[in-house]
Parts: structure tokens; C-alpha cells; sequence
């Protein structure tokens, strides 16, 4: 499932055509969307000075704002980024290229499935980040546990969607290409890879959130550095508006990401209905 | 025999795996080759969870862990499956609505730990409240879709006999979208366990993932493992119960058509 910007056509959509009565430059649901938000920053502005609630525990927006500018002119700040990013990337790409042959083994022999199935799905169900104390334990509190951890979580939507993809291949053009002559590699390269690639993309989707969410919880758990590590500080010390600015630094991160992987998705969807 | 054999092979071969593993396991470690203080040992997890069965601190965490995500995933679901229902029916509230999943979509909720307990305390509410907000999306998502998919050629037959919007929504759009909404729970399921586990490591008193980080700091392998393995189970449990009731609202539907 996935939440989708561009909405296809609504139902029971009320007369919004174009050069409608209003010279308003948004669309109807972009203006609503705008003032829901503009509502929640008033309300959320004006909540601590009508004294309902205690400004410490919920800042402002000023004061966010205010800190957000602060926080850019500090150089560890960017250090921390810097660390939690390295976790990332390291973690993400090593599950990258584990993932996606261990799904093509999956989905592609029947006894590889049936002896890997059950102890991947028991893993990919269980939330891997139950497994962080041990990883800690095992690996220290410096960045290997944190890598570890973004990789498990990576790991197990990427091979999972993987396995999937190579499964839902279209028999008729995998016994196509066999009748003209195509070996067991040309099949796997030419019919069952492109098939499984929109399946593959959406693992990898759901893999950007699991290890974001890994990186922060990995390090928020046990570290000495990274945007997770500033989240405890901060937490610990009531540093609200602080707070805020890195759990909204890591949104954005995510949120970036992931539409980055959305585009390529929608780049192989029309390469495939072209063909 | 062979029959048998054949019809079971998924699940004979399945329990085989999980043996080899044990197996290994165990023998990795009585052979020296790992030290038993970072990996434990089969046979020493199934000894300390006889011990806590026992005692009964098995069954205090679990039964704590259990509460708290039962909690989660309700108030997940009514409010998930209620602002679905809207945002998928009206517009104008899914545009309202919008911005602030998308938010909820991409930030780490964890993240946000310290003001829960700022605000609820080490325990409970905190706990809940996070696997709350970890649950919420994909169930509010999947509502969404399910309403906003309804068949138009059933749509424009119900509204040329004559139906008023509200009779389209309880006669057409819900009973089509109970498939997309199961699908929803399930996933929620998941994420309600993710986040109730996840906040009972950091800001709780009691639970599953409360005794994992206690037995982390303590460095007590076995124990941890005891707790990781009852998450692990109540996973498949529930992941397995909701995979059936999923088949057998499909089969409703296969059969109505």
C-alpha cells in the first residue's frame, strides 16, 4: 500500500475545472492542505501563551524555527549528520547486495524456499530491532551495531519483495522466450530480472523507511554520535524545539529518499507499458 | 507415505530448517568455536524460559507486552479505519488530513520518545501511544485505498436505481473496500508489534522489550534470547491468524461474485 501525491480522479468531486470562478493560483485540495497546516501552527503557537499547556514540553513554532537557524551554524551538527548518514549508506547498500541475490534464490528454486521461508518470514515479521541489545553486545556501541541493525531492517523487505517479483513472472513469455531458444541465463537476464524490477523497487522503498527508522532507534538505544544520539541529548535535557529540528532533519530525509525510489518507480512502470 | 510426505514437504522441511539451526548453534558453541557469553545456547534459552515460565516472569512480560499492544492496535484501527473512512469519502479531509500523514509517513516516531514521557510517564501510556502512532498509518492508507477503489460500474448502477451517497458508501463503498482494510490491519499488526517492542526497550517498566534492554545492561544473554524468541513467536502467531481470517474475507468475495 502506498500513499500516492498526484490522486487519481476523486469521486464525487465537486465542479474544480480549469478557470474556475476564483483566480486562486493552488487547487482546491492544495489550499486546503496549506490551511490545515497554517491551522496547526497557530493553534500550536498560541496553545502555550492561552497557558493550556506548559510551553517547555511542546516549544513552538518560532522557537523551532529559531533553532533550526541556530543548529545550521553549528559544526557538530553536521558531524552527527554525518555520522548517522555513513550508518545508513553502509548498512543500506551491504543489504542492497545481499538482498537481492538471496531473493533471486528464493523465487527462483523451489528447495531453497522451502528450507529459507520459514526462518526469513519468522525474521521479517519479528521487528528486527529487537535484536539491537544483542547487536550491541556483539558489535560495541561505535557504528558497527548501527550498520548491522540498518541492515537488517533493509534486508529482509528488499529479499522478501525480491522473491516475489521473480515468482509473479508471466509463464507465457518465460515458455515465449524458452521456444525461441533462450538458455536458462538469457530467461533470468531478459524476462525474469525486468519482471521482478517494479517488485524489487517497491522492497527497496519499504527497506528506506525500516533503516531510516533503524539508524535513528540504533543510536537514540546506545551511541556517542549521530542525529539519534542528538535526540537523546536533547530529550534528556527537555531541548524540545531542538528535538523537533532533528526528528524533522530525518523526516525530510526520508521523505526525500524514498521519492527518489517512487521516481524510479514510476520510470520502470512506463518503460513497461511502453514495451 | 510419499502422499504424506508430499502434502506436508512445506512444513516438514520448514521445522527441519529451524532444527539445523539449533543444531548448529548449539554445536558451534560446544565445540568452542563462538563463546556461549554472546550467543547463548539452545538448550540453555529453553532451560531459562522453563525458569521463567516457572516463576512467572515469562508470563508477567508477556502478559504486560500483549496488553499494551492490544491497546495499540485498537485505538489504531477505530482511528485509522474512521479517518480512512472520511478522508476516503470527502476530499477535502484527505486534503486536510494530508500533510500531517505524510509527516507521520517519513519521520521516525521514536524519535519523539522523550516528550511522551515528558508528558505520560515511564510505562503504559507511553508505550501505547507509540505503538498507536506506529499502527495508525498503514491502517488510515489502506481504509483510504480500499473506499477510493470502489467499482465504478457497481457505483453507477447503484446511483441510476436511485441511491442516495450515504446508501452508496454503506451498500457499495464498504463491503468493497474489506479486503484492502484487512490487508490494512495486518500490516498494521506488525507495526503496532514494532512499536510497542521498540518503546518498551526505552520507556517502559515492564514488558518484552523492557526485559531485553534490562538484560542487556545486566549482559545476560540467555535471558535477552528468551524474550526475543516469545517476540519472534507472537509475530507468526498473529501474522498466521490474520493471513487466515484474510482468506477467508477473499473467499466471501469470491463467492459473491
Amino acid at each position: 500500500m502506498s500513499l500516492s501525491l498526484d490522486k487519481p480522479e476523486r469521486l464525487l468531486r465537486r465542479g474544480a475545472g480549469p478557470g474556475a470562478r476564483l483566480r486562486w493560483p493552488f487547487r482546491r485540495s492544495t489550499t486546503i492542505s496549506l490551511l490545515s497546516v497554517l491551522v496547526f501552527l497557530a493553534l500550536w503557537q498560541m496553545v502555550p501563551a492561552l497557558g493550556l499547556m506548559n510551553v517547555r514540553y511542546t516549544s513552538q513554532p518560532s522557537e523551532v524555527a529559531t533553532a533550526f537557524v541556530e543548529m545550521l551554524g553549528e559544526a557538530p551538527f553536521y558531524g552527527h549528520a554525518w555520522v548517522s548518514l555513513r550508518e545508513f549508506v553502509l548498512g543500506f547498500a551491504l543489504a542492497l547486495a545481499l538482498a537481492v541475490p538471496c531473493g533471486v534464490a528464493l523465487g527462483t528454486s523451489r528447495y531453497v524456499r522451502l528450507v529459507v521461508d520459514p526462518p526469513l518470514m519468522a525474521l521479517y515479521i519479528a521487528p528486527p530491532l529487537v535484536l539491537l541489545p544483542i547487536l550491541t553486545i556483539w558489535l560495541g556501541i561505535d557504528m558497527a551495531s548501527k550498520v548491522a541493525v540498518v541492515f537488517l531492517g533493509a534486508f529482509f523487505p528488499v529479499a522478501v519483495n525480491t522473491a516475489a517479483g521473480m515468482r509473479e513472472a508471466d509463464p507465457r513469455l518465460v515458455r515465449a522466450a524458452r521456444s525461441f531458444g533462450a538458455g536458462r541465463l538469457a530467461v533470468f537476464s531478459r524476462v525474469l530480472v525486468p519482471g521482478a524490477l517494479p517488485s524489487i523497487l517497491m522492497g527497496v522503498r519499504l527497506a528506506v523507511g525500516r533503516g531510516v527508522l533503524s539508524v535513528v532507534v540504533a543510536e537514540l538505544f546506545v551511541a556517542r554520535a549521530g542525529i539519534g544520539h542528538l535526540l537523546h541529548v536533547y530529550g534528556s535535557a527537555l531541548r524540545m524545539d531542538r528535538l523537533l529540528v532533528c526528528a524533522l532533519v530525518v523526516s525530510a530525509f526520508g521523505y526525500g529518499l524514498t521519492q527518489v525510489v517512487r521516481r524510479l518507480e514510476e520510470r520502470v512502470a512506463i518503460w513497461r507499458a511502453d514495451s | 507415505m510419499i502422499a504424506l510426505y508430499r502434502r506436508f514437504e512445506a512444513v516438514i522441511i520448514g521445522t527441519a530448517s529451524f532444527l539445523a539451526i539449533a543444531v548448529v548453534w548449539q554445536y558451534a558453541v560446544d565445540a568452542g568455536h563462538i563463546d556461549p557469553f554472546f550467543v547463548s545456547t539452545p538448550l540453555a534459552v529453553a532451560g531459562e524460559a522453563m525458569a521463567e515460565a516457572a516463576d512467572g516472569t515469562l508470563l508477567v512480560n508477556l502478559l504486560a507486552t500483549l496488553h499494551a499492544f492490544s491497546l495499540a492496535l485498537g485505538l489504531g484501527a477505530v482511528a485509522g479505519i474512521g479517518l480512512g473512512m472520511l478522508a476516503g469519502w470527502f476530499p477535502d479531509v484527505e486534503a486536510a488530513l494530508d500533510p500531517f500523514i505524510w509527516f507521520k509517513y517519513s519521520a521516525p516516531t521514536i524519535a519523539f520518545y522523550p516528550i511522551f514521557i515528558a508528558y505520560l510517564g515511564y510505562g503504559l501510556p507511553t508505550v501505547v501511544t507509540v505503538g498507536f502512532l506506529f499502527a495508525l498509518t498503514p491502517i488510515y492508507a489502506n481504509t483510504l485505498a480500499g473506499i477510493r477503489a470502489v467499482d465504478r460500474d457497481l457505483l453507477r448502477v447503484a446511483l441510476s436505481f436511485g441511491a442516495r451517497p450515504l446508501d452508496v458508501f454503506v451498500r457499495v463503498a464498504l463491503p468493497g473496500s474489506v479486503p484492502m482494510l484487512v490487508a490494512g490491519f495486518r500490516l498494521g499488526v506488525g507495526r503496532a508489534l514494532t512499536g510497542v517492542v521498540v518503546a518498551e526497550l526505552f520507556g517502559s517498566t515492564a514488558g518484552l522489550g523492557y526485559s531485553i534492554s534490562q538484560n542487556a545492561q545486566l549482559m545476560r544473554t540467555t535471558p535477552m534470547m528468551v524474550s526475543i524468541v516469545a517476540i519472534v513467536l507472537i509475530g507468526v502467531v498473529l501474522t498466521q491468524a490474520l493471513s487466515f481470517v484474510e482468506r477467508w474475507t477473499d473467499a466471501w468475495r469470491v463467492d459473491a461474485e
